[in-house]
């Protein structure tokens, strides 16, 4: 529902997006089709498979979206997984300290493991939760500093972020994961409204704020100016450092919201989650939904995020039982990416041909 | 002469791999020796060649992530066809077949990048997922530990040799050689050769270059094939080294390779980069990254400080570019005033 107002809208936009909106859609569809086809009788549509990507969805969806701002504006954030764990790391320390562990005397407690009682105080609990929040507006004030204002190049810059904030929940944990976080957390990650788990909803909403955002307000407005030709949108009054540092911060705000779901989802917060596949994986998502400087459609983002999912759960139901049937996956997005790359070529081709 | 030299990037770099020594060496006196100098340079010998084979690349003004996946499969598929083949022989075969396998992958990511109009960083992010996925679903999922005869004793071939009663026998490996024949050959190519000075004059401004008649898309075939050819080069070197041929040699860290090659004075948007500052940026990010397990910080608190001194090399080229960039606005301002 929400969906269709945003594609209503996009068709007022340039053809060039529309165009990309349907060559995905079609992607999706044909994809779907033949893995419900090839794997018919493996229930690949079960409400049980597609609920157990929902909540996974969600958060690698965040963070698609945390990264997709930072490459609207011409720049990219490498640091929302590290921003994602050292929320989570933060707030887990926290409630360590008022809830440290019962030990007998002469020992000293080990970190790591929370003692929540059973109905630990709400102020606590919220505390918990704006301690991430808190932390992604800090990551991005710190990479809004380094990019925008002080120049370095973004890859550079939340490289070297992704080092530092990566390397304080190192620290602070000693390399350990945290665990016994309140058993109330597990809403976040487990409650469901008819059947749709939470997670997706909120991934849902927070894809429509951003598209609201880019669409209907000055602010992200200016982001796509930036993002297009940075020295003219500097030249024609518009203060390319602040809107540069307000985009890092949503971005590690929304990398921080993605931090809770994980912290939910597993009851642990350690330094090191999903460091080796979330941030690729996130990039793979906006270059396939075409997201570059300047020009963006969250709806793309969706899609391109259910493509990559389908072709990973549908070829590993597929290759079941064939050695290293994970790794069909890679290979196959790899190639998907590059008949995509192909296609919209043509496709460019055939329309500035047209138009002359 | 010299005080053009005091105002070059390398000179900066070389200053600040001076007095990174010195504190280091001055924590730890351990830090001064010979055997600290020699592991030094193996580590980085496979590290410079990687940076060598994306130098032209950023200098042709691409950011390229795919070359440690094209190092992995090559040496891994060329380990795994000369195994089956019960191959017994030298590490000079690896490189030969490696490198025909890695030339072609490179060839791959040029002929995409030219024949469609691409980005190199879309089209490398598609080719390195799918380089990854090939070779663990098609060649092997694991590393491979049975290493033939002529390559057991690689790790160990020294040119000089000394024996620390702590850390054992260390020595100058032989593959230093390599490094600085790629590195002279780099040079004079990017110096003195028409190919060399196209890919600066495709660096600094494609649209001019075009139009002087250069052909682009020859020279980025040319510097992708290079890439691929050094890259395969390097993953024979590192397998040889830690004596097994791993699938996802390398995976994570092509960006540590960019950011050396950054640090080291050539410029992501293209037209600026030498072989020189390359060779010291990587130096320089080894040195951080070995030193600090020389100094009293314990082990989990390293990556911190790693990205604390990443910010710091990277903000100083940035500053110092902003403060000319904002010299030369005045100079402008004040032609066109008078």
């Amino acid at each position: 529902m929400s969906e269709t107002t945003v594609t209503t809208k996009s068709k007022k936009k340039t053809l060039r997006i529309e165009g990309q909106t349907r060559l995905l859609l079609i992607i999706l569809v044909v994809a779907i089709l033949f893995f419900s086809f090839v794997n018919g009788d493996k229930g690949f549509l079960k409400y049980r498979s597609v609920a157990s990507m929902g909540v996974q969805l969600a958060e690698i969806g965040i963070l698609a979206l945390a990264m997709m701002v930072t490459i609207l504006v011409g720049g990219i954030n490498l640091s929302i997984n590290a921003t994602a764990n050292l929320g989570v790391v933060l707030a887990g320390y926290f409630l360590f300290r008022i809830y440290p562990p019962v030990t007998s005397p002469g020992t000293t407690p080990i970190f790591t493991q929370i003692n929540a009682p059973a109905n630990p105080s709400t102020i606590s609990l919220i505390i918990g939760l704006l301690i991430p929040l808190s932390v992604g507006l800090l990551t991005g004030v710190i990479n809004g500093l380094l990019v925008g204002y002080i120049k370095i190049p973004p890859i550079l810059a939340t490289l070297a972020t992704m080092s530092l904030f990566t390397g304080l929940s190192a620290g602070l944990t000693k390399g350990r994961t945290i665990t016994g976080f309140p058993t109330q957390y597990e809403v976040v990650a487990g409650k469901t409204i008819l059947g749709i788990p939470l997670p997706f909803i909120l991934f849902t909403a927070l894809t429509i704020l951003v598209a609201i955002l880019l669409r209907n307000t000055t602010h992200g407005f200016k982001m796509q100016m930036i993002g297009t030709n940075e020295t003219a949108s500097e030249f024609s009054g518009i203060n390319n450092k602040a809107v540069i540092m307000r985009t890092y911060m949503l971005s590690g705000v929304l990398a921080s919201i993605a931090g809770i779901i994980i912290m939910s989802r597993t009851m642990s917060a350690a330094y090191e989650y999903g460091m080796t596949t979330y941030v690729l994986l996130t990039i793979l998502i906006t270059v396939l939904a075409g997201i570059q400087g300047g020009f963006g459609n969250v709806f793309n983002l969706y899609i391109a995020m259910l493509i990559l999912q389908v072709l990973s759960t549908g070829f590993q139901m597929l290759l079941q039982g064939v050695r290293g049937s994970t790794f069909f996956k890679d290979f196959s997005w790899g190639i998907l990416m590059l008949i995509i790359f192909i296609i919209n070529y043509f496709t460019r081709r055939r329309k500035s041909s047209n138009q002359e | 002469m010299l005080k053009k030299f005091t105002q070059t990037n390398e000179f900066l770099i070389l200053i600040i791999i001076i007095v990174l020594s010195t504190v280091v060496g001055l924590i730890n006196p351990k830090f001064f020796s010979i055997s600290t100098l020699f592991d030094l340079i193996r580590a980085s010998n496979v590290y410079i060649i990687l940076a060598f084979a994306l130098l032209p690349v950023v200098i042709l003004g691409g950011i390229d992530i795919s070359f440690i996946a094209i190092a992995a499969m090559s040496a891994y598929a060329t380990h795994m066809f000369l195994i089956a083949r019960g191959y017994t022989g030298g590490i000079l075969l690896y490189f030969v077949i490696a490198c025909i396998i890695g030339g072609l992958a490179g060839l791959l990511n040029g002929l995409i990048i030219t024949k469609f109009r691409l980005p190199v960083f879309d089209v490398s992010l598609a080719t390195q997922t799918m380089w990854y996925g090939f070779t663990l679903f098609f060649i092997g999922a694991t590393s491979n530990f049975s290493i033939p005869k002529g390559l057991v004793g690689y790790y160990a071939n020294y040119l000089a040799k000394v024996t620390d009663p702590v850390t054992g026998d260390t020595g100058l490996h032989v593959s230093i050689i390599f490094v600085v024949v790629i590195g002279v050959l780099m040079h004079l190519m990017l110096k003195y050769t028409m190919l060399g000075r196209n890919i600066y004059a495709i660096g600094g401004n494609k649209d001019v270059a075009i139009r002087t008649g250069i052909n682009h898309n020859k020279v980025t075939i040319v510097v992708f094939v290079i890439m691929g050819i050094l890259s395969a080069f390097a993953g024979v070197l590192q397998s040889a080294f830690s004596r097994n041929f791993n699938p996802t040699l390398f995976i994570g860290q092509n960006l540590d390779v960019l950011a050396a090659v950054i640090i080291g004075g050539a410029a992501l948007k293209g037209g600026r980069g030498t072989v020189i500052g390359t060779v010291l940026g990587v130096l320089l990010t080894q040195i951080i990254n070995r030193s600090l397990v020389l100094t009293q910080i314990p082990a989990e608190w390293q990556k911190f400080f790693i990205g604390l001194v990443l910010i710091i090399f990277t903000a100083l080229p940035a500053l110092r570019q902003k403060r000319a960039a904002r010299l030369g606005l005045a100079v402008k301002s004040e032609v066109s005033g008078s």
